[in-house]
């Protein structure tokens, strides 16, 4: 199982982003995309996500064309967590983390007893439990954030897409996010999220891919991408590379 | 209450609401005097030789039958094009789709060069189509994007209004035939035959069927098409498959009934305060809303002038048109 870039192209309005990509995302790892505003990352998560379309080349998913895989399949197989989200009018939480099970229910809808178990479950992992019988309208931000994580989670795919999950939420819940996602990985789900703090993303993640302009620049571990001379070439940064004193991670800090 | 019991217990309730209803618009307000007895007698042990019974059989059922139909019909459009769009304003006289069918019709029943080219109903269903096709597109409603439900509301407007400036010069143009069209423009059940019922039901319920089998599609657009799709909805399918299902029950409506408006926006928006936001479960009590509402409409249509009779679509505008503005205000300000 694996998600792959062929000579893909994706953009906009006949604009390229991304350009000629080939990449192979490892299985089973926590991985981040970066790079500066513009690079493209979040263009191919969303091509991966099958929100566009390739402009030439293939996604491919398992080797077949991403874009031409059964629908149904391929929700159990890749959720993925938008970076905005409409707030629906009317519609309790625990109904909505439901849907998430829809792949699997039968064209009708209706829920199993194990349906029930696994958004139960879901709702607990994420802390929105108590807040099942409230309209998700209701909600704070950060709650809101949760319950759609509690919805792509009860999905229940071995891989998972995010679009800068942290990007709207305070210091806290970023955090708590980072580790609910590194509990993820580690009981097995491919983890790929797009983010803009690199820090953050070398400390939580275990590969990152970092590009520029379009094209695929480095990947690999944090030790192996996080350089001085890679925050030079692709953010014109000068930062040094320290040890976080807690994680043991590289991370930079930026000099003046 | 547990919703199960509290939507079984809505539904009989309107179910006999509706057999109330029913059997009141078979006898009231006739011009030859006939009571609810006649009804019983009419329906459980008909005597063709009392003409009060004849005028249940032959004229009263078949109208009630398609008044019935007619509502359903209009309410579940109504519903799947407020799931498709994801706007409550939307509504198939709201969004052209009454005008463009309208247009159709009357330039098959009335110009000599596309006389007898299309039967009237697939003239309805292309008109109605393509007027649909136009607004969406000006109205850019198929990125369901959400900031754009205005600007598809008006894009409903100037098509709904260019069709039906269209359709009164065609009628000019053949002023024989124009008494027959306005009458139809203005949607009236009275014209409702055992025939034209004989033709109409089974699209309709194809088309209902159609629509019950897509809510719970509906259901997940209502998250937006990035989460749909991330949910296994094939969202061009269900477009497809919704609008194709809005034509088969608009069109069949207006090529039997004419023109009637405001049920397929009013009833969802009742339906929903009744049950709550699945689809699943509103649009069963939309489709008996409608069926009910178009009952009364008609019983009404021969009350209000008695002993003439006015228009059921009339009477709807009368009802509708407070509304509409009602909604518009709730949502702006």
């Amino acid at each position: 199982m694996s998600l792959s870039a062929h000579q893909l192209s994706v953009g906009y309005h006949g604009q390229a982003i991304v350009k000629d990509m080939d990449l192979t995302l490892p299985d089973g790892r926590f991985i981040a995309l970066l790079g500066p505003n513009g690079c493209g990352k979040s263009t191919l998560l969303k091509c991966f996500a099958r929100i566009l379309p390739a402009m030439s080349g293939e996604a491919r998913w398992q080797g077949q064309n991403l874009h031409a895989y059964p629908s149904k399949q391929l929700s159990k197989e890749l959720a993925l967590l938008p970076q905005t989200q409409p707030i629906p009018e009317g519609i309790k939480v625990q109904d909505l983390v439901a849907y998430g099970r829809s792949p699997y229910t039968g064209f009708w809808g209706k829920l199993s007893q194990q349906d029930h178990q696994i958004v139960e479950q879901m709702m607990q992992q994420t802390g929105t439990y108590e807040l099942k019988d409230k309209l998700v309208s209701e909600l704070s931000g950060g709650q809101r954030q949760r319950v759609w994580l509690a919805m792509v989670l009860a999905q229940d795919t071995p891989y998972l897409l995010l679009d800068e999950p942290t990007t709207y939420m305070d210091i806290n819940h970023q955090v708590e996010l980072m580790h609910q996602l590194q509990r993820l990985n580690k009981q097995g789900k491919t983890i790929i999220t797009v983010l803009h703090d690199i820090n953050q993303a070398a400390r939580y993640c275990d590969h990152l891919v970092v590009m520029k302009e379009g094209e695929l620049k480095h990947q690999g571990s944090p030790d192996e991408v996080l350089t001085s001379a890679m925050l030079k070439e692709v953010f014109s940064l000068n930062a040094q590379i320290h040890r976080d004193p807690v994680a043991g991670t590289p991370m930079c800090v930026v000099e003046d | 209450m547990n919703t199960p019991i509290k939507s079984l217990s809505l539904g009989i309730l309107l179910c006999m609401g509706l057999v109330l209803l029913s059997w009141w618009n078979l006898f009231a307000w006739s011009v030859v005097p006939v009571t609810g007895l006649d009804v019983w007698h009419a329906v459980t042990a008909f005597d063709s030789q009392v003409i009060a019974q004849r005028i249940v059989i032959d004229l009263r059922l078949p109208r009630l039958l398609t008044a019935l139909l007619v509502g359903a019909a209009l309410a579940a459009a109504g519903t799947i094009m407020q799931g498709l769009t994801r706007n409550p304003l939307a509504a198939p006289s709201v969004l052209g789709v009454n005008a463009g069918a309208a247009l159709g019709m009357a330039l098959v029943s009335t110009l000599p060069a596309f006389y007898g080219a299309f039967s009237t109903s697939i003239a309805a269903m292309l008109g109605g189509g393509l007027a649909w096709l136009l607004v969406m597109l000006l109205g850019s409603a198929w990125r369901m994007g959400g900031n754009d439900q205005g600007r598809l509301v008006l894009a409903g407007v100037a098509i709904s209004a260019l069709c039906a400036a269209l359709t009164k010069a065609v009628v000019i143009m053949e002023e024989d035939q124009a008494a027959g069209v306005m009458t139809w423009l203005a949607g009236s059940l009275a014209d409702a035959r055992w025939q034209s019922w004989s033709t109409f039901w089974p699209v309709a319920l194809v088309g209902l069927i159609g629509a019950l089998l897509l809510t719970p599609a509906l259901n997940l657009l209502q998250l937006g098409e990035d989460n749909a799709r991330n949910l296994g909805i094939n969202l061009l399918r269900s477009k497809l498959l919704g609008s194709l299902l809005v034509l088969i029950l608009v069109g069949a409506t207006i090529s039997t009934v004419g023109s009637i408006g405001f049920v397929g926006l009013i009833v969802p928006h009742i339906a929903r305060l009744l049950m709550g936001q699945d689809f699943r479960l509103f649009l069963p009590v939309a489709m008996l809303l409608g069926a009910g509402l178009v009952t009364l409409a008609d019983t009404l249509s021969r009350a209000i002038t008695y002993p003439m009779e006015t228009p059921a679509g009339a009477i709807l505008a009368l009802i509708g048109a407070p509304f509409f503005i009602y909604l518009v205000r709730k949502r702006t300000l």
